[in-house]
């Protein structure tokens, strides 16, 4: 079995290679019959990065440890859920799933273009083929995932922090927002080589960008649950370099998809879409990279891995030709449309891509930093959270106000009156907002409250222009507000999709601020009786007990909880002590409040053998508003992608021809 | 853009990471970083052990007490690393900062 693997494999390598020699002939003769035989080996070699993997998935179910990946990441007891995500938790498998989201991704890019942008598609199969080739050769050559070995007894088990159901949603939904920013990648190199200055790779790739997207920034929602439910802290971001590596290609896409509607809308920002989309891809790669090496937690270890060195090689490949290309091409792309006004919407989309951009490269210089102090020093100096949050502050609270007025500013020239006239109610709800909470208590955070205070204009901007636009349907004839609503929504997707999705980040930034700005941390010794009392919460230490539990051994704090003399129930922080794997985890006890968000979130630091508690508790406002921005953000997302045939028929009379008549 | 970084970055700062091999008696905080080394010995929320540099080059053995949260992964062989200062010969740690590295791909786990 594993030599179907591995021969699979090696087949998948073949077959891009030839993709990448056959694509970049037939593009250069323009051989139309070469050229659709390198899309077929795209094609095919998802059918072989296919096989290699059912061949994995079989060894993991069968438990097969002849196979050394198998052993090292399974075991027999293991839940058969678990043992399917080991597919993806080490090093070799990661790398297989990647290519086969990878190939998967650009068989259909591949055949989808083949009907709405066959002229783009010459030079971008090669590209494509490239990245294929990379991942299928440290496949084949560096890391395979079908070592084999005598076969032990047992295997050595997954981790236990890795037993929990997000670690089947949370790594691939992170890989599909990774491989897919090889799509837009792939089409935009494609459209340069081509010497295409237009903007149909932009409009061809859309929906791949943004999907990707979606699932890069959901993936860091169920990463940042996973982290704050299983590892208990209390927090569910600790700017750690691999939460970090998600981060920057998020930021970097994100900007991408602000400044393309400019590129749309007026032709300019040309040169900076490119790039972005460039770096975009880069840190996506960068991230897998930082992931895998471990180069960044500490040089000198952490890591036995070897592959490291090939992934800068291959960022780097992929980096100078990247740029070569773009300076080639840089007459081609000038843009002949000045910005006209600092106040305009296509100046608040520069800005809020400039802070974007500023933001992802302060994450990136702080995750490197340690790398170019050890090198410049001789040893590592790291930057922690109060670096990060810092700059957090100064470039999220402009963005969060540049989120308010964008969609409501005017294009090419905003007069001061017109500005007046947009932005009076929105402005009036959020200083009223900013007044009330103020009389709350909420001034013992400065920051959180300009947070707030954004939000809420935000907010109303965003309820405006959904109300102007439910207005103006009705106005048009719509039998009923709620038809002229959804008509308003269904006729323009994109637009109120993306409404959605910003409502979605303000819920973010409400439940960020509030669980960060204005929470309370309290630790105390307790004896079995005692009480503690943090916010208006009582807790009172009844007694530990110890179960036994499938797989470990289960120690618990029991805590009764009350507040203003109102019992609210019990709550159990304690230890799980794993008998297969030795290890002990930490399971932290949390009570949601449906009504204001807020969780009461306790630690059993240690119970001692004569029954002392060390108990932590944090207060965390509002901490839910962030799950719920996750579904919104979905959702948002869902309908912004939504396939519109009015938007199909549009853009082929601008782009002409079948180009653009098929699904984008 | 990037000046403001460095400035920010050299003055609020970063702290250095030291292995036990290089410490030679600094006495300014930095952040330890080793491999757990036996024996273990708690009393109350106190925690005393040694550690020792990673790579197994050096024989230097540097005593640590830590007073605080100690994250699940914690034991003999792990590696850790953990914000403090040298005071009299021994380690001592800065309650909260104490991290345990996974010895898998996966980030390392805090408390």
């Amino acid at each position: 079995m594993p030599e179907l693997g591995r021969a699979a494999l090696i087949v998948c390598l073949g077959l891009a290679v030839y993709a990448v020699v056959a694509g970049a002939i037939a593009a250069r003769e323009r051989r139309q019959r070469l050229a659709e035989s390198a899309q077929n080996a795209v094609v095919a070699s998802f059918a072989t990065a296919l096989v290699a993997s059912l061949v994995l998935l079989v060894g993991l179910v069968q438990n097969d440890f002849g196979l050394v990946y198998v052993a090292d990441h399974t075991s027999r007891e293991l839940p058969l859920g678990y043992t399917i995500s080991a597919f993806w938790g080490g090093q070799e498998g990661s790398l297989l799933l990647w290519l086969l989201i990878l190939t998967g991704f650009s068989a259909v890019a591949v055949l989808l273009a083949r009907r709405s942008a066959p002229t783009l598609l010459p030079w971008s199969v090669p590209i494509l083929a490239g990245v294929i080739t990379f991942f299928s050769f440290m496949l084949v050559a560096v890391s395979s995932p079908f070592g084999t070995q005598a076969a032990p007894p047992d295997g050595a088990g997954l981790n236990p922090s890795l037993q929990n159901p997000y670690m089947l949603a949370h790594p691939p939904m992170l890989y599909l927002g990774f491989v897919g920013l090889t799509i837009p990648f792939a089409f935009a190199m494609g459209a340069l080589i081509a010497r295409r200055s237009d903007e149909l790779w932009i409009v061809v790739t859309r929906r791949w960008t943004l999907i990707a997207w979606t699932f890069l920034g959901f993936g860091q929602l169920l990463g940042a649950h996973w982290a704050y439910v299983e590892v208990g802290w209390g927090g569910y971001f600790a700017w750690d370099p691999v939460e970090n590596a998600a981060l920057m290609p998020w930021l970097a896409a994100t900007a991408f998809l602000h400044s393309v509607m400019i590129q749309e809308k007026r032709g300019m920002l040309k040169i900076w879409n490119v790039v972005l989309v460039i770096g975009a891809f880069a840190l996506a790669l960068f991230g897998t990279f930082l992931t895998r090496s471990g180069i960044i937690s500490s040089i000198h270890s952490f890591t036995e891995s070897s592959i490291g060195p090939w992934f800068l090689g291959f960022i780097g490949i992929v980096l100078a030709f990247s740029i070569a290309l773009v300076v080639s091409r840089l007459p081609l792309l000038r843009s002949k449309t000045r910005l006209e006004s600092p106040i305009s919407r296509e100046a608040t989309f520069l800005y809020n891509n400039l802070l974007l951009v500023a933001f992802c490269l302060t994450i990136l210089w702080g995750v490197l930093y340690p790398i170019l102090t050890e090198a410049l020093r001789g040893e590592p100096v790291t930057v922690g959270p109060p670096y990060y949050n810092f700059f957090l502050k100064a470039f999220g609270l402009p963005l969060l106000l540049l989120m308010g007025i964008g969609p409501l500013i005017a294009w090419r020239r905003a007069s001061l009156r017109g500005l007046g006239r947009t932005f009076v109610w929105p402005a009036a709800v959020a200083l009223a907002t900013g007044a009330i909470l103020l009389a709350l208590g909420a001034g013992s955070s400065i920051p959180g409250l300009v947070g707030y205070t954004f939000c809420a204009f935000v907010m109303a901007s965003i309820v405006l222009e959904f109300a102007r636009g439910t207005r103006a349907r009705h106005a048009l004839g719509s039998s009923s507000w709620a038809g002229a609503f959804s008509s308003l929504i269904g006729r323009n997707r994109r637009r109120y999709g993306g409404y959605i999705v910003h409502a979605s980040i303000v819920l973010l930034a409400i439940g960020v601020v509030g669980s960060s700005a204005y929470d309370t941390v309290a630790e105390r010794e307790l004896r079995p009786g005692q009480t503690m009392s943090v916010r208006n919460y009582d807790l009172r230490y009844v007694d530990n007990v110890t179960r036994r539990g499938a797989n470990a051994q289960e120690l618990r704090a029991i805590v009764e909880v009350s507040r203003g003399g109102e019992r609210l129930g019990t709550l159990e922080p304690g230890k799980n002590r794993y008998f297969a794997e030795q290890q002990v985890s930490n399971e932290a006890a949390i009570r949601s409040d449906r009504l204001n968000g807020e969780d009461l979130f306790l630690v059993a630091d240690q119970i001692d053998p004569d029954g002392t508690l060390f108990l932590k508790v944090l207060v965390k406002p509002l901490v839910n508003v962030i799950w719920i921005a996750g579904f919104v953000f979905l959702g948002g997302a869902l309908i912004a992608l939504w396939p519109d045939a009015r938007e199909q028929r549009r853009l082929a009379v601008r782009y002409g021809g079948r180009e653009a008549l098929a699904r984008a | 853009m990037l000046a403001v970084f460095l400035v920010y970055t050299s003055f609020a700062g970063g702290t250095p990471q030291v292995r036990p091999s290089q410490l030679n008696g600094r006495t300014g905080e930095i952040t330890l970083v080793g491999k757990v080394v036996a024996p273990v010995q708690r009393s109350g929320r106190t925690i005393r052990f040694r550690v020792k540099d990673i790579d197994r080059t050096n024989a230097a053995r540097l005593p640590v007490t830590y007073t605080g949260s100690v994250p699940d992964m914690f034991k003999v062989g792990r590696d850790i690393s953990l914000k403090g200062r040298l005071r009299n010969g021994t380690f001592v740690g800065e309650s909260g900062t104490l991290v345990t590295k996974c010895p898998s791909k996966y980030s390392s786990k805090e408390s």
